[in-house]
């Protein structure tokens, strides 16, 4: 009884970059960073309708501990972006942040003194969703994008 | 037409404070100067007659460009649960002496919303328990609902304290 025949039938050869990233992609814990009205299509997304958890996305993480995925949904002023950008830091690597709408991702229709003209002038953006609101099929969309980028994340390119 | 009775008490009693007054679809506007306005307050509120016992709003108007006495008007809107009536009263506000007596002894509710008009409008309200900034954040310089502060700021939204 040679342990080759267990292999030929049991075992798979993959690499850990691989198994790790398809458990991440589909267990993606967003951190709901809900300002404005954007937050109320997020919430659209997650209800049963269009049900976010199908994409194995449906656990708000309230706490940024536990999130790998922050979701900046809504317009960002001057006095709000310090904590947004603290919520971020405390979030574990690896992460990726979803720009929801226009006023996250370039201020919007808010070309004002108190408005931060597009997040990603202090956070990193991975994915932009356009639209003001965006429809829950674009949220679903950026989110499959993220899938995508969970993917070819690699333990070896992090330090 | 007659006139409210209001209108006619502040014309007698104050007559150095009463500018003009306003009718707009029912509603009553009297326009005052502004240094005897905590005293037509004190009248409004506790004359047996009027009761204005609720503070519904502060706001204020900057008359830049607009032909006004002065430029700025403080404006609050009473309510008496009494006569079921309202009413509102502007204070004018010259540029030169942005100052004014504070109603928070009268409605507590006065407090934020004077916190309110300071911070965006730079009326200084005396007698206020606490006149800090309530909306900007604390190191902000300027009062932005003036009509000559820039729309896009003065560099705000790209210089601010990054908490760490």
């Amino acid at each position: 009884m040679g342990i080759e025949n267990l292999l030929k039938s049991n075992i798979l050869v993959t690499t850990v970059d691989a198994v790790v990233n398809w458990g991440r992609k589909y267990s993606l814990w967003p951190m709901p960073m809900g300002t404005a009205c954007c937050a109320i299509e997020l919430m659209s997304t997650l209800a049963s309708r269009y049900d976010m958890g199908r994409f194995g996305a449906e656990r708000l993480s309230f706490s940024p501990r536990q999130a790998d995925l922050m979701i900046v949904a809504g317009r960002v002023s001057i006095k709000m972006m310090p904590v947004v950008i603290r919520i971020w830091e405390e979030i574990p690597e690896p992460k990726w942040c979803i720009a929801m709408g226009a006023c996250a991702s370039s201020g919007g229709v808010f070309d004002t003194y108190t408005l931060v003209q597009g997040i990603d002038q202090f956070i990193p953006v991975d994915v932009y969703i356009p639209g003001c609101p965006p429809r829950p099929e674009g949220v679903l969309d950026a989110l499959v994008k993220i899938q995508k980028l969970v993917e070819q994340d690699s333990i070896k390119k992090r330090k | 037409m007659n006139k409210r009775p209001e209108i006619e008490e502040i014309k007698a009693r104050f007559p150095e404070s009463y500018v003009r007054d306003e009718e707009f679809r029912g509603d009553i506007s009297i326009v005052v100067r502004k240094e005897r306005i905590f005293d037509i307050f004190k009248f409004l509120k506790e004359d047996e007659n009027f009761l204005y016992d609720y503070l519904v709003d502060i706001t204020c108007i900057d008359y830049l460009k607009l032909n006004e006495i002065e430029r700025f008007a403080v404006v609050y809107h009473l309510y008496t649960h009494k006569n079921n009536s309202r009413i509102r009263i502007k204070a004018l506000v010259p540029e030169k002496d942005t100052v004014i007596s504070s109603v928070c002894s009268l409605w507590k509710g006065a407090n934020w919303m004077e916190r309110e008009v300071f911070d965006l409008f730079g009326i200084e309200f005396i007698g206020h328990p606490d006149l800090s900034r309530i909306l900007t954040p604390d190191d902000f310089i300027g009062h932005p609902l003036r009509k000559d502060y820039p729309l896009k700021g003065r560099g705000e939204r790209e210089n601010f304290k990054v908490v760490k």
